[in-house]
């Protein structure tokens, strides 16, 4: 059986026990073997000292005597010597050698002490222990003599029988004690050592062994409370750990949507600011800091106001402090000049709400509006533009026919040029209204090419004739530099002839009276080239760059001065492009332009289809 | 027919200046022409028209810096001003809202209308 070390600690302790009782059991033996010694002798000693000295000389003698042989056996006496006035022994009870013994100082302080001296002593050449009482015998108040006792300290009584079956009882009870004692503390430990193991277990996170076999009802239910309060406890921890866990996947998913959230904030072509409720920025995207010029540290946690430093911005966020409980958001244009020169921003305020808290920050969005503004701008100059276009024409016609129908003009010639005027503008305005449906459907994809066999020489005489009349009224002369054998082109006869005539009559246009105008057309290999010179007031540089755009008109006073759309070249790049040929322009200024249309012929057409 | 009074026609587009020119002639205007905003300028300091009828897009000088510009004549010398619009755009009837004792014409407008303006003008006159 192993012992535990409770064990043995509890029998050393018994152990322990029992020598302190011995040892307590002994000193109280002895001071009470004292304590008898002293009264004793200083009874025997006192009632020795009141016989008068008489009676040591007379029939007492023998009395005194025979009674002190009682004590010599029963009480321990060793010697009792009455000494005379003078110190002379005149009885003595005790043997020779006893006396000699006696240390002779012991005698004397005993002779001459007056009252009742008690001293200790040890015999002579022996460790024998001597205690002497003395008392002086007075008679007729004066000292008579003195009686010396001397008495053996008793045996000590405690190793008697009868002690010492009371003591092996007492060790055996203890013995039987201790053991009783161990084995039961050891049964009242055991269910606490099982529900130890039982706690190493849930700690360890393993079920419990067994469960707990415990007599003791009171403390088995204390028991299995406390270890079901522990179960409870470890599943609760065991929750609160898995909730752990799933709160740090959360905090992970949180973390990387959030930087996913600045990753597409700074992704955007978008300027993103971020304040709390107090103004200051706790977010500012990558387009932000660009327009700023700053980098995120010297941004971040200072105050809006003071790091855009725009007080139109400023007021614009302050007006909208009363609407900041509304969903709507408003927005106001600005710019930056010193940071964004000719740039236009559309600022817009946002508000940050909590579920609970109400508004917890603003967003405020810079969105770069410049290319909008332009298109706008652009859209506007268009729509202006043609209304322009339009109405020119139309006033014409009606403030012509308006003259016509008051009888204002009683000249017949001059009816006649109204009535010319009336038409021609018509025709001004038909081609004009043409000229912006086939731009708009080109640009819709709707225009549909009517197809067919395009005989160049008719298309050529058409072209000239319409510009004709213009040219004419300038002096300037077209000369055609035309082939024998025309070739043909596959394509839209009508849409082909406005592209051509819109080169010719802005030949005839930007050409100064009495100018030349050359209109050639020849074959390449698989194209047929058209070429349009004149030697009229010629383009830029800046302006060829940009002569086929819609509705570019050149800002040179030559050209502002003639009427026109600035549609005409336009359409036809669009038309030419449509019938897979391409337009080519070289111009000098003041010398004049050369326009080449390359259009494939119409065999190659149909092959390249 | 005749009477004293000039009317200066500012157009780009001939025919217009053309039509006003003989219907302000006809009923016995003196009647100047100019075909851009600069020269119209010039005419107004130098001949001093008592009516000037002016288009916006014009090149060189437009209508409306025109009439801007003519205001300190206007002091001075007064004279009627008719504006020859399309009134397409808010800034353009902004402005339109702006310009004090300008009157505007829409296009395409009667020359009648025009006339009207310009005879009501001196009648007010005395």
């Amino acid at each position: 059986m192993r012992i535990s070390r409770f064990g043995i600690a509890t029998i050393v302790m018994f152990l322990v026990g029992i020598v302190i009782f011995a040892q307590s059991l002994i000193q109280h033996e002895e001071n009470k073997r004292t304590r008898d010694l002293r009264h004793k002798g200083n009874y025997l000693v006192s009632l020795m000292a009141l016989h008068p000295m008489e009676d040591f000389n007379t029939g007492k003698r023998d009395f005194i005597v025979k009674t002190l042989a009682e004590y010599v056996t029963s009480e321990g006496l060793v010697y009792c010597i009455v000494h005379d006035q003078t110190g002379a022994p005149l009885l003595s009870l005790a043997h020779r050698e006893v006396v000699d013994k006696i240390p002779p100082d012991v005698k004397q302080r005993s002779l001459y002490v007056n009252g009742l001296i008690h001293q200790t002593f040890k015999m002579t050449g022996t460790d024998n222990l001597i205690n002497e009482f003395a008392k002086p015998i007075y008679q007729d108040g004066e000292k008579s003599g003195t009686v010396r006792m001397g008495f053996d300290l008793p045996p000590i009584t405690i190793f008697s029988p009868a002690r010492v079956k009371l003591m092996a009882m007492m060790a055996f009870f203890t013995f039987a004690m201790g053991v009783l004692v161990y084995y039961g503390v050891t049964l009242a430990l055991r269910p606490l050592q099982e529900v130890n193991q039982n706690f190493r277990s849930i700690y360890l996170e393993s079920t419990p062994a067994s469960s707990i076999e415990v007599k003791n009802g009171g403390v088995a239910e204390i028991i299995r409370d406390l270890e079901q309060s522990v179960v409870k406890l470890r599943d609760k921890y065991q929750k609160i750990q898995t909730e752990n866990i799933d709160l740090t996947t959360k905090c992970g998913i949180i973390s990387f949507e959030k930087n996913n959230v600045f990753s597409i904030l700074d992704s955007i072509n978008y300027g993103i600011i971020v304040t709390d409720i107090q103004d200051n920025i706790t977010h500012i995207n990558s387009y932000m800091l660009n327009l700023l010029e700053k980098s995120r540290s010297d941004v971040v946690d200072h105050p809006l106001a003071e790091i855009l430093g725009h007080d139109q911005i400023t007021a614009f966020i302050l007006q909208q402090e009363e609407l900041k409980h509304s969903k709507s958001s408003s927005y106001i244009e600005a710019t930056f000049p010193e940071l964004a020169s000719g740039e236009y921003f559309q600022v817009s305020l946002g508000y940050l709400t909590g579920k609970e808290e109400g508004v917890i920050g603003k967003v405020i969005s810079f969105k770069n509006i410049t290319s909008e503004k332009s298109s706008e701008k652009a859209k506007h100059e268009f729509i202006t533009h043609i209304t322009h276009e339009l109405l020119t024409p139309l006033t014409t016609i009606n403030s012509y026919n308006e003259m016509l129908m008051e009888d204002e003009i009683d000249n017949i010639e001059m009816q006649k040029e109204f009535y010319n005027t009336i038409s021609d503008e018509t025709r001004r305005l038909t081609r004009l209204v043409k000229n912006l449906l086939n731009i708009s459907k080109i640009e819709m994809g709707s225009l549909t090419l009517k197809k067919g066999l395009v005989k160049t020489d008719w298309l050529c005489d058409d072209c000239i004739t319409a510009v004709e009349g213009a040219a004419q009224k300038k002096n300037i002369t077209i000369e055609r530099n035309l082939p024998d054998h025309f070739p043909s082109l596959f394509g839209d006869k009508e849409l082909l002839k406005v592209g051509i005539i819109n080169i010719l009559g802005n030949a005839v246009k930007y050409t100064p009276e009495k100018g030349q105008i050359k209109f050639t057309l020849n074959e390449q290999d698989d194209v047929v080239v058209f070429e349009v010179i004149d030697n009229g007031y010629g383009i830029s540089k800046e302006d060829l760059a940009h002569i086929f755009d819609k509705f570019y008109r050149s800002t040179d006073p030559r050209v502002t001065e003639q009427t026109g759309s600035g549609l005409g070249l336009a359409l036809t790049s669009e038309i030419i492009r449509l019938h897979g040929g391409e337009v080519e322009v070289s111009s000098k200024i003041d010398e004049g332009s050369h326009f080449v249309i390359r259009l494939p012929k119409e065999e190659y057409y149909l092959g390249k289809q | 027919m005749e009477n004293n009074k000039s009317v200066l026609v500012i157009d780009d587009e001939a025919h217009i200046r053309r039509v006003i020119e003989l219907k302000f002639k006809n009923q016995g205007y003196r009647v100047i022409t100019a075909t851009n905003g600069e020269e119209g300028l010039e005419l107004i300091k130098a001949q001093e028209p008592d009516v000037v009828i002016t288009d916006i897009m014009m090149p060189k000088l437009d209508g409306k810096s025109l009439c801007e510009r003519v205001n300190e004549f206007k002091e001075e010398r007064p004279f009627l001003t008719i504006v020859m619009t399309c009134r397409i755009s808010p800034t353009e009837q902004d402005w339109i809202d702006q310009m004090q004792d300008t009157v505007f014409v829409e296009k395409p407008f009667s020359l009648s209308t025009i006339l009207k303006c310009v005879d009501q003008y001196f009648s007010d006159q005395g």
